[in-house]
């Protein structure tokens, strides 16, 4: 086929495409709805939930949730191509290095004694199940909207899209977890979010090919 | 229009993005030449023909992630993004089977039966791959130049219908594309 005659057959074609933003507005709500369904089923939330959510506490989904917006933005400009993303990034960067300077703060003030102290429990098992569980379908659901978009580098935005769920699905674990400790909280839920990126990662390639 | 004339350029895309024939074929008939020679810089080791398959794939992969462009951003940046994107993949897929460039032995041989250098190969393949009634829709459109209402009334259909059949068919041109490419 001549490329003037493919033109004219792409020209014919007029009708709209579906923006990547209607894909994560269509999407998320279903893969938050799974999620927030089998937390009501499978966790349910903590007994003192208000007395923990106008505590220190409120952070623990506070920070996640304000990732999940700055990995969003990311994710946007990363399936939009010769969008600037530098800022963007920079914030992400930011954010992350604000809470591994928290979890710095912390164990120099505690030692490494405390860290094993507060990891040495069941719930440390529990957070590294809990927070991947929850968040495949939001995973599932942010993959399956970026298709829309055009990645050009696939692995990062996998990524990216990795930090979003996991953090999303940690902020959902959090009403659930009684484990308020710094040293708890910081380790157990970046280990476990950083499981996801690693599967939208790994995701990634295959799912936003194009 | 030239294709340094980028506020025309953006406008007439701007404009395509709303639905407007005349517009989308002026761009896509701008950018072609600009394409082409990035495609050639790039890919001279895949051939004239291969080249042309890859432009043609930079060229679906334009109409298929159009919306992805933001229209209060240049798109010039955004067209070299897609087109570099889909050299590179050409390259990963197509690099183990290099075509040796027969121009320089041409040089010289009776040039009557030259094919058109615009032609590409993968997309007759595609389209007789492709169900039969998107081959159909998608050759009457581009090799036959028929407009929507000739195809609707040839096919018996409804002009959305027909719309919505081209839409399918070339979506369904870019899936079969990717998988010959893998």
């Amino acid at each position: 086929m001549k490329t003037d005659d493919l033109i004219a057959a792409l020209a014919a074609d007029t009708l709209p495409q579906p923006k990547v933003r209607a894909q994560v507005l269509r999407a998320l709500p279903v893969g938050l709805a799974v999620s927030l369904l089998a937390f009501a089923l499978f966790w349910g939330a903590r007994p003192d939930l208000a007395a923990a959510l106008s505590s220190l506490a409120v952070l623990k989904t506070l920070v996640p949730l304000a990732t999940v917006g700055l990995a969003a933005a990311l994710a946007m400009a990363q399936v939009h191509p010769a969008t600037p993303r530098r800022l963007r990034g920079a914030l992400l960067v930011a954010m992350l290095a604000l809470v591994l300077l928290t979890l710095a703060v912390s164990l120099v003030q505690g030692g490494v004694s405390a860290l094993v102290a507060a990891l040495s429990t069941p719930s440390a098992a529990v957070c590294l199940l809990s927070i991947p569980v929850l968040a495949a379908p939001l995973l599932g659901a942010l993959l399956w909207a970026l298709t829309a978009g055009a990645a050009t580098q696939p692995r990062l935005t996998g990524a990216v899209a990795g930090l979003m769920a996991g953090c999303l699905a940690a902020a959902i674990y959090s009403l659930y977890c009684d484990k308020d400790m710094v040293l708890f909280v910081i380790p157990a839920y970046s280990t476990a979010i950083a499981l996801v990126v690693g599967a939208g990662a790994v995701l990634g390639p295959r799912w936003l090919k194009w | 229009m030239s294709v340094n004339d980028l506020d025309a350029l953006e406008d007439l895309m701007r404009a395509a993005n709303r639905g407007d024939q005349v517009s989308y074929h002026r761009v896509l008939t701008a950018i072609t030449p600009l394409l082409r020679k990035v495609v050639h810089a790039r890919g001279s080791a895949l051939g004239r023909e291969g080249c042309e398959d890859v432009l043609q794939d930079v060229l679906l992969a334009i109409h298929r992630k159009r919306h992805t462009w933001n229209e209060d951003q240049p798109l010039r940046p955004w067209l070299y993004a897609i087109a570099r994107h889909k050299v590179v993949d050409a390259f990963r897929a197509r690099g183990t089977r290099i075509e040796l460039p027969i121009d320089a032995f041409a040089e010289g041989l009776p040039a009557a039966d030259a094919p058109d250098p615009t032609t590409g190969r993968d997309m007759e393949k595609v389209l007789n791959a492709l169900d039969p009634r998107e081959a159909d829709i998608v050759r009457a459109f581009g090799v036959n130049g028929e407009t929507t209402a000739e195809t609707a009334a040839r096919l018996n259909m409804s002009e959305g219908a027909v719309r919505v059949a081209l839409h399918r068919a070339l979506k369904s041109v870019a899936k079969l594309r990717e998988r010959m490419i893998e």
